[in-house]
This record gives C-alpha cells, sequence and structure tokens, in this order.
C-alpha cells in the first residue's frame, strides 16, 4: 500500500500580536508591536497508505485544522514537508488541489444564490472534468445522496443537512483520490449523521477514497476510521489503530455482579475476597461493582473469586467505553507517556 | 431525476474554461440582487446631477478650463462616473469579506490561480453592475444632460477598448491593495484608503489636466489616469491619431507591469497567510 498522504516533521509557526486589553493596550501596540511565536503544530509527522482511513483528532486548538491546511497547500509550512500523492501541496498548489477535496462542515463549498446544478456544473469546470464522466459521476451521487429535489435549489434554502449532502456531492464531482473532511457532521442530526457516515464508508469502499477525518464526534471516529492520529499542544501524542486505544488504555474494567442475597453486607464480602488485587468496590443495594486493573488480573480471576464468595444472580463485564477513554485523554487524566507498557511503536513524536 | 441534471449539460461535450465559468456564475449570482443596484445606481447618480451643476456655474463666466469646452466637460463628468460605475469595487469587497472570514480556505483548495479567479468574479459582476450603471448613464446623459456622443465609429471602438484595459489596471490596482489585508486582516481602512487615492488619481472628480502641477504630473505617470482619463480622453477626441495609440499602449504596459506586480505581491502574501478560523 503505498503512502498517499506524507507529514515529515511538520512545524508551523505564526506571528501573534501580544496586546494588552483596552485603548491603552491598543495604542501601546501602535507605537511598539510586541509579537509572541505560537507554534501551531510542532514536528508533526505520520504517512497514510491509499485507501486508509483516518481520524484526526486533539481538544480545540491542538493543530487540527492548521495540519489539513498544510497538507490541503493553503498554507507553507515553517519547517518540514508535506506531501500529498507526491506532491508538495503548497509549491503546487493548483495541481494538489485536483486530487483532493476538503469538506468544511462550517462552511459552504456553493455558491449562495445558485441553483444546487450549477454549482457543481461550475465545479466540473473549473476540475475540466470530461461531459461524459461528470455525467455518469453525479448521475450516480444524486442517486446515493438522494439529491433529485434538491438540484434546482439555491443553496441558500437549503437545511443543514440538504446542505450538507449537496457539499459532499460538490466534493466528489472530480473525483479526489483524498478527502478531508473537516468536522463535517457538525451540527447535524443522528439520522442524517448516520446517512452520511454510511455515504462516506461506500465511497471508501468502491472507489479507494482515502480519507481523513477531524471531529469531536466518536460515532463519526469509531464508525469510519479504524486508524487514530491523536494531537495535542501542536504535538503528535498517538497514532495508531482504534481498538489499540481501547486495549492500552481500556484496562481499567469492571464486574457487575447482582447478589441473591440482600441481606449480607456483600461489598464488605467482596472487598475482603479481593484484597489481594486491591479493586474498587462499590454497592448499590443489591448490585455490587468491582472495578479493577485487567493488566494484573484476568477478568476471569475476579470473577471467580466474587463467585465464590457471594450467591452471584446475574453478572456482567463492564469495559470503559472509548468515548470515556478519548474524554479522559483530551481533559490529560490519563497520561500517555506514563503509560506502563509502552509499546515503542505506538507512541510518535518525543515526549520532553 | 438525472433528467433534471442533463438538461444543464445538453449540447456539452466538454467543460468550459474553468475562468469564464466563474464569471458567468458571478453575473448570475449579481443579477439577483439587481433591486438594491438599481437604488444603488439612481442614489450615486445624484452626485452626477451636483458636479454637473457646479461646472455649469463655472462655465458661466468662461468658455475653457484647460482646453475643455462646457460640452467636453458636461461629457466627462457624465462617462467618469459611468465608468466607475462600470469599473467597480467588488474585487476589494470580495477579498476582504472571504479575508476576514477564512472563506478564502474555499477558494484555496480548488486549482485555480487567486488572482485570475478575482479577476474572472469582478468581471462577472462588472457585466451586470456595469452595464446597468454604463446605460442608464449614457441615456440620462444624452437625453437631459446634453452630452455629445462618439463622433465616429472607430472612435467608440477605441473607447470601448481603453475601456477594457482600464477595468483591468483597476482590478489589478484593487488586487494588489486588498492583498494587505492578509497582514491586517481588518480592510476597511485599506478600502477607504485606496478608494480615495484612485478616485483622484484616475480623475474620476476633476479633469487631470486642471490638477495643481506637482499633482498633474504624478497622476500623468501613474497608471489610475487609465482607468477613467484616458477612455474619457479618447471619446472626447482630446486624445486621437498617434497619442491614442501611445495611450493605450501605455495602458497595455501598465496592465502587464500589475498583473506582474500583482503576482509577485501574491506570493508573497501567500507565504504569510494565515486563513482565519478552525
Amino acid at each position: 500500500m503505498a503512502d498517499i498522504v506524507v507529514a515529515d516533521h511538520l512545524t508551523r509557526t505564526f506571528r501573534r500580536p501580544e496586546r494588552t486589553g483596552g485603548l491603552r493596550g491598543a495604542l501601546r501596540h501602535l507605537v511598539r508591536p510586541q509579537w509572541r511565536t505560537v507554534t501551531a503544530v510542532e514536528d508533526v509527522s505520520f504517512r497514510i497508505g491509499a485507501g486508509e482511513s483516518v481520524a484526526y483528532i486533539g481538544p480545540n486548538g491542538a493543530g487540527k485544522s492548521t495540519t489539513i491546511k498544510l497538507l490541503t497547500g493553503i498554507l507553507v509550512p515553517s519547517s518540514g514537508v508535506a506531501r500529498v500523492c507526491d506532491i508538495e501541496p503548497f509549491r503546487e498548489r493548483q495541481r494538489n488541489a485536483r486530487n483532493i477535496s476538503v469538506v468544511f462542515g462550517q462552511r459552504t463549498q456553493l455558491w449562495w444564490d445558485i441553483p444546487v446544478t450549477d454549482s457543481l456544473r461550475l465545479l466540473g469546470d473549473i476540475y475540466a472534468v470530461p461531459a461524459a464522466t461528470f455525467r455518469a459521476t453525479l448521475d450516480n451521487l444524486v442517486d446515493v445522496l438522494d439529491l433529485g429535489p434538491l438540484l434546482d435549489t439555491p443553496a441558500r434554502q437549503l437545511s443543514l443537512g440538504q446542505r450538507m449532502r449537496c457539499d459532499l456531492a460538490a466534493a466528489l464531482v472530480h473525483e479526489p483520490r483524498v478527502l478531508f473532511l473537516d468536522e463535517p457532521t457538525i451540527g447535524l442530526d443522528v439520522s442524517v449523521k448516520a446517512r452520511l457516515r454510511e455515504f462516506i464508508a461506500l465511497m471508501r469502499a468502491t472507489r479507494e477514497l482515502t480519507v481523513v477525518l477531524t471531529s469531536h464526534d466518536l460515532g463519526d471516529i469509531e464508525e469510519l476510521c479504524p486508524r487514530l492520529i491523536m494531537i495535542d499542544k501542536a504535538r503528535l501524542v498517538y497514532d495508531g489503530s482504534f481498538a489499540e486505544v481501547t486495549d492500552r488504555f481500556g484496562w481499567r474494567k469492571a464486574v457487575r455482579v447482582t447478589v441473591a442475597d440482600d441481606a449480607m453486607d456483600s461489598v464488605a464480602v467482596a472487598r475482603s475476597a479481593l484484597a489481594r488485587m486491591d479493586p474498587e468496590v462499590t454497592g448499590d443495594g443489591p448490585v455490587v461493582e468491582v472495578s479493577f486493573d485487567s493488566r494484573r488480573f484476568p477478568p476471569g480471576e475476579v470473577i471467580k473469586e466474587l463467585v465464590l464468595a457471594l450467591p452471584v444472580s446475574d453478572l456482567a463485564l463492564v469495559e470503559t467505553s472509548a468515548e470515556e477513554i478519548v474524554r479522559q485523554l483530551y481533559e490529560g487524566t490519563l497520561a500517555l507517556a506514563s503509560e506502563p507498557e509502552p509499546e515503542p511503536e505506538a507512541v510518535a513524536g518525543d515526549e520532553h | 431525476m438525472s433528467t433534471d441534471l442533463v438538461r444543464g449539460w445538453v449540447g456539452r461535450t466538454r467543460p468550459i474554461n474553468k475562468y469564464v465559468s466563474l464569471a458567468t456564475i458571478s453575473f448570475r449570482q449579481a443579477i439577483n440582487y439587481r433591486a438594491a443596484l438599481f437604488v444603488n445606481i439612481s442614489l450615486t447618480f445624484l452626485w452626477v446631477i451636483v458636479v454637473y451643476h457646479l461646472w455649469r456655474a463655472a462655465y458661466a463666466g468662461r468658455p475653457l478650463f484647460a482646453g475643455y469646452t462646457w460640452e467636453d466637460m458636461r461629457t466627462y463628468v457624465v462617462l467618469a462616473y459611468g465608468i466607475n460605475a462600470l469599473v467597480g469595487w467588488r474585487i476589494g469587497s470580495l477579498m476582504m469579506s472571504t479575508i476576514r472570514t477564512g472563506e478564502i480556505a474555499i477558494d484555496m483548495v480548488r486549482p485555480l490561480d487567486y488572482c485570475g479567479s478575482q479577476l474572472a468574479r469582478s468581471a462577472g459582476y462588472s457585466v451586470v453592475e456595469g452595464m446597468l450603471g454604463m446605460a442608464l448613464t449614457l441615456v440620462v446623459g444624452i437625453l437631459f444632460l446634453g452630452i455629445r456622443p462618439p463622433h465616429s465609429a472607430g472612435e467608440a471602438a477605441l473607447f470601448i477598448l481603453s475601456l477594457l484595459l482600464g477595468f483591468l489596471i483597476k482590478s489589478l490596482l484593487v488586487f494588489c491593495i486588498s492583498l494587505i489585508m492578509f497582514w491586517t486582516t481588518n480592510g476597511f481602512g485599506v478600502m477607504l484608503a485606496q478608494e480615495a487615492v484612485i478616485q483622484v488619481l484616475s480623475g474620476a472628480l476633476v479633469p487631470i489636466a486642471l490638477m495643481p502641477e506637482a499633482l498633474r504630473v504624478v497622476a500623468s505617470v501613474l497608471p489610475m489616469r487609465g482607468i477613467v482619463a484616458t477612455p474619457v480622453n479618447i471619446y472626447l477626441g482630446h486624445s486621437s491619431g498617434t497619442d491614442a495609440a501611445l495611450q493605450l499602449g501605455l495602458q497595455a504596459l501598465w496592465v502587464v507591469v500589475l498583473a506582474v506586480l500583482a503576482s509577485l505581491a501574491w506570493r508573497r502574501a501567500f507565504r504569510r497567510v494565515e486563513i482565519q478560523g478552525g
């Protein structure tokens, strides 16, 4: 699988005015401007193969959009190299543009006052798509996205969900090889979201489209992207499979049991029976939840001990959800660096 | 449903030039705002009436100002207004809004030359706004203000050629100046300043021949005169024959120089560009 999107020690810094508030601050800036260098992306490296689907995530302000702008050629890197389909995007922005497409969830690429059909036709002209190809591609898109009734409507009269469908069609008329999706489902309702994800998955499967998705919606990521690249404070902090994240950080597991005899103090019994495993035990009526480190003690062992100690009538194993893990990563309560059994391959970027 | 789609493509076997297509869409976009356009044109036309009457008072005591007769002058005033409307400020205001909101990202992820696409848009808008403005100017001017029609078809043709070159000069100038917004991100100051400077130096307010010595020299050299003064003087027959050819050549030269400048300036601005918003 050839690498189609490559970031090699990508760095981008900006100069921001250092301003104190108020009129005095504004005047001072006018006389003697003070600047401060902000690093939006620092030494980020990754490789994405053709046909892969990758979620590029991180908290707000982490540098996601800056990376996308570097990869689409609309920002010049301060150092390092970006390469998309073997082209350095900013050096050959127009050539790069033919290979890629970008969908911004918060901006439309349709012309506001013009019927959708005409926007699509203009895009066909801009990308010089041969008429026969254009017709075939669009017929297919209209069919799959059910755009028929929307084609004669000006973009400004579309609902957000309708507009997103049209924007996706607009992004695909020139049959790009790489599709960047910048928060595509923001503000959409659940059913529209589901439809869009389905569509993107279909396009990936049928066209060997490479998809790079930035999103805060874990549903998007979970459904569309087996691979996860995470950036925080301008640096790459994780690059690996989504399943691995859950494996690596989902080690806190819990066994929830319902006890048949509610007269006994089941919490205390469980605590003493499992004392060597140092679990966290909470109780709510007949339900007892035992949370433990699954790397040190296999769930089977915990369950065995519990069943021996308590009259268990029902039992469930509770895993930490991906959503919970990513939330903790964002909040910094789950430190990637202090991982007890680090897999050196998985942690890219240095942590000093 | 595919028939809906094919409708727009009947008879088309290949895509049309991307900039022509872009200009066409801008033209249609502009038509959407025709009501606002009429109000705008009518209101600014009041300005012509005011200037017209000022000059009429001035000519009451003298037959000639710097070689312009009263008939020349009223023609000058009305045409200068018409040309100002024809070569709109769209390029500046469009760039301002897209740079400020970060909408420019959408322009730039496409295989389009930035300057070329701004010119194409400006052309699309100018056809609507300018043609309407110009038509209204000529009709009202000839019917009510006694402006004189061009002497010959040849003169009219030269005038139109000069007008087109003037359009390019102004669009490229406004483009270059608007690039400053990449540094300041707020464009109102830039817009106001450039408008004032171009108005004066193009001869839109007062013919260049009437300006004080120092300003006149400056204005004769700079490219702005090619926007208003050159086409109007050709229309009036004040420059004809070799002089007209020279003036047109000068305009063409400025178009080339400005195009080179625009591409250099854009390269610099692009290196610095910060697309606003996430």
